[in-house]
């Protein structure tokens, strides 16, 4: 949507609505600047994301994933968090064996006070991702229809 | 310890046993159902005996070839049930039982001590032959015994085992209620590595190339879901997949799909899978599927110390936490 | 119509020959498992392990993917693209009996009321040249179902192993002009016949599995309601969609609509009336059980297909029992229905 056709990364960020969610808001409140980069889908916590999540954003062509949620012992449900942290290292794991940076895939613990900090965390993954380049992961022209194989 | 449990002899004492007990059980009425293995319709093969009939436990067997994991219909059935079950299917049980899926005086396990079963796909290879054109496949201790047009061939069991029995860490069942015969060592106890060499190559290829390597397989996928369906693991009454509100993957058959699909899976299943192997084995395009299961299991025994199905109490990996998990990689 | 040969040294030329008129598909092995590809040049070298193919022919006439047509959505409304088109002339070479008279079979249905162009536009533009089969599976059945390994029917050309070389045998107009053109072929001898119907007769014999195709008709009409047996016979089946997208005559699909932004497809892709959700609608799902399911697949294939078309779907390829996960055999289920009489008696 920017002027130029200069690629810009996009990210999707899942905020736990309890810390992560307002923090972000209080980020916005504050004007603490950051790229306009992340667009954000509020989830009642961060234990609610799923790995398919992850994977049909990098699917749809999103550049990097943020998850973000309370710090490990703030969880509003108690221990949603400890299974966010259990399932993002897994996860990080298993993209970097099939191929995929696992840099495209982050997460953060941000509380509700901490709106400096989300906007460091957007910031800093977006140069990151800048680095890593677009997303072509699922691009694949030659191939897209699958009917290359029939006559 | 020698495996004991492969000469024909065992095997047949062993058959004799089971098939004694599994009629007992039905007779007395303590189980309505039983689920074992009986000679296949095709050579070299079993196929699952699921009966309720205490006259079809004569057919019962006791075999180098019985593959399948088993556990996969428990869920499917009512009741109570006796299930026989190989070192890694008695994993699977556990495995389930601690999702509460399967509720463990609700089975009675007719544990199999069992080093290893033969992968007719590595015989086919060694002969270079099919396996409707091979005569004869005996395991005979740690040989085996190829005859092809007359010809024998002896080669070591490891050469001709499934990829996951050469990694096995439970070759007899830890939790069982009856158990067919002596204790067994794994056959491949130091073929561990070998088990994994599909992955250490992968490992270390860049990341390109890996990608590529995943896209290329996945070209082949045609979605009949085998995979999945023969999973204990997977025993979701609606898939992901099967989703249409949203359609998080479509169901047709274009790699990006199918490799999406594949990769949620084994997240899903992190934790949950046991490395039977019959994710590969069923795969009817040659998709090495194993090479994901098996990489997930190490992953989640690397990062957690866990594995999955060997202690019936714990809780499963992703629905617990320690305070000392690794959390480095989060801001 | 005269016999004619062809050396089996000379069929990569003829292949090479054919590839200058038409897009031509031929065995080939992807990480050991055989399938069909376009022929690249090279040496026919399929023809030394080629059996059977896993996917069978009737994925190069009805894909396991198609794209139906493309859309993109704009203010007007939505503007519908043509379907890609398809190859204007293409061959099929190697086609096994069993996977050709199950083309026939399919297009019973494809034509059937409504034409489908999908189908029928890539069968129009087809020619097959099939291939005798010499060492038929342990799972091949086919001549329970009234076909040989080298039966001759339904493909264009026929080729019959005879050594050295293929007997060949022009069995459409399409086949004799196929065999005019080409200087690879010579006549065939007495001698060359005689070998041809030798190699038809081993492999004829070859096919050891048996399953009385026709009786199974009246069994499964007067079984519908027999529970128990559906039930016993349908507790190892995993409900995948193997046997189902691996059967040449399976022809049910799902159609799926993409829209990504303002841009999208719609696609058809094979389904299985194995799954669970097959049947399933707002309401109810009529086959949500296991042993209905494999009943309806049984029945349709030995008992309403030929109610409505007069032959049996299946031609005994033996994929199904082949690659079945659990070894579930259709043969062995059909032979194991209960006779007539038993279930008068049992009511």
């Amino acid at each position: 949507m920017g002027q130029d056709s200069e690629w810009q990364p996009r990210l999707l960020g899942f905020l736990c609505r309890w810390c992560s969610y307002a923090g972000a808001d209080l980020a916005g409140t504050s004007r603490k600047k950051y790229p306009a980069s992340i667009r954000v889908i509020r989830v009642p916590c961060s234990g609610r994301v799923d790995p398919l999540f992850i994977l049909k954003a990098l699917r749809l062509g999103f550049d990097g994933v943020l998850v973000s949620g309370c710090h490990p012992g703030d969880c509003h449900y108690q221990t949603g968090n400890y299974f966010t942290r259990r399932r993002m290292a897994i996860i990080k794991r298993f993209l970097e064996y099939m191929g995929i940076d696992p840099g495209r895939l982050q997460a953060s613990w941000v509380s509700a006070s901490e709106g400096g900090k989300f906007a460091e965390v957007v910031t800093e993954m977006t140069q990151e991702i800048r680095e890593l380049g677009p997303n072509r992961l699922f691009t694949d022209e030659e191939r897209d229809n699958g009917t290359k194989t029939a006559p | 310890m020698a495996p004991t449990d492969c000469l024909p002899m065992k095997n047949g004492i062993m058959e004799q046993r089971l098939r004694r007990e599994a009629k007992a059980l039905l007779e007395q009425g303590k189980v309505s159902c039983v689920i074992g293995f009986e000679a296949g319709s095709l050579k070299f093969t079993t196929t699952p005996l699921i009966t309720g009939d205490k006259d079809d436990t004569q057919r019962l067997v006791i075999s180098p070839f019985m593959a399948n994991n088993l556990s996969v219909f428990l869920t499917g059935v009512k009741g109570r049930v006796a299930i026989v079950a190989k070192g890694c299917d008695s994993r699977s049980i556990v495995s389930l039982i601690q999702d509460n899926k399967v509720v463990r005086e609700d089975v009675v396990i007719i544990g199999v001590p069992c080093s290893g079963v033969i992968d007719l796909t590595k015989v086919e290879g060694l002969v270079g032959k099919d396996r409707d054109e091979i005569a004869d496949i005996t395991r005979d201790g740690d040989k085996v015994l190829i005859t092809v047009n007359g010809d024998k061939r002896e080669c070591p069991v490891q050469e001709v085992l499934f990829d996951n029995c050469l990694a096995c860490e439970m070759p007899t069942p830890q939790e069982y209620d009856i158990l067919l015969g002596e204790p067994t060592a794994a056959a491949g106890d130091k073929e561990k590595a070998k088990s994994r060499e599909k992955i250490n190559s992968l490992e270390t290829m860049k990341p390109d190339e890996r990608w590529a390597f995943w896209r290329n397989e996945f070209s082949r996928c045609i979605r009949c879901y085998a995979c999945r369906n023969v999973c204990p693991a997977c025993f979701c009454e609606r898939c992901f997949v099967e989703e249409t509100e949203p359609p998080w993957v479509l169901p047709i058959p274009r790699w990006q799909d199918s490799l999406m699909f594949q990769v949620v899976r084994n997240l899903h299943v992190a934790g949950r899978c046991t490395d039977c192997g019959e994710c590969e084995r069923a795969c009817p395009v040659g998709i090495p599927l194993r090479s994901l299961a098996r990489e997930m299991y190490d992953i989640v025994g690397e990062l957690f110390s866990y594995r999955a199905g060997m202690d019936k109490e714990a809780p499963p990996l992703l629905a617990c936490y320690e305070p000392t998990d690794v959390e480095d990689f989060i801001r | 119509m005269t016999a004619k040969k062809i050396a089996r040294r000379d069929i990569a030329d003829l292949l090479n020959e054919w590839s200058r008129e038409f897009g031509v598909f031929v065995p080939s092995r992807d990480e050991g498992v055989a399938k069909w590809a376009r022929w690249g040049g090279g040496d026919a070298g399929f023809l030394e392990w080629y059996r059977n193919t896993v996917v069978p022919p009737k994925a190069l006439f009805f894909p396991p993917l198609e794209e139906m047509f493309s859309f993109q959505k704009d203010g007007d409304g939505y503007h519908v693209g043509q379907p890609p088109p398809t190859e204007d002339r293409w061959l099929v070479f190697g086609i096994r009996p069993c996977d050709a008279r199950a083309l026939a079979v399919l297009a019973l249905t494809f034509k059937d009321g409504y034409q489908d162009p999908y189908y029928l536009a890539r069968r129009k533009n087809g020619v097959l040249v099939g291939l005798g089969c010499t060492r038929p599976y342990e799972s091949c059945f086919c001549t329970s179902l009234g076909i040989s390994p080298t039966d001759a029917a339904n493909v264009d050309l026929m080729l019959t192993d005879i050594g050295d070389d293929f007997l060949v045998e022009a069995v459409t107009d399409k086949g004799k002009e196929l065999l005019s053109k080409t200087s690879l072929v010579q006549a065939a001898t007495g001698a060359d016949e005689a070998r041809a119907e030798e190699a038809r007769d081993a492999a004829g014999a070859r096919v050891t599995r048996k399953v009385d195709s026709q009786g199974a008709h009246e069994k499964l009409r007067a079984g519908f309601e027999d529970k128990d047996f559906w039930e016993r016979v349908s507790a190892k089946c995993i409900s995948c969609g193997i046997c189902t997208f691996l059967c040449p005559t399976c022809y049910c699909f799902d159609i799926s609509d993409e829209l990504v932004k303002k841009q999208g497809a719609r696609f058809r892709s094979w389904d299985s009336c194995a799954f669970p959700l097959y049947t399933k609608m707002p309401v109810e799902n009529p086959r949500r059980e296991k042993w209905r399911r494999l009943r309806q697949k049984v029945c349709h294939k030995y008992e309403f297909y030929p109610d409505s078309f007069d032959v049996i779907a299946c031609t005994g390829c033996g994929r199904c029992i082949r690659l079945c996960p659990v070894n579930w055999d259709i043969t062995r289920v059909l032979s194991s229905l209960p006779a007539q009489e038993q279930l008068r008696l049992e009511r």
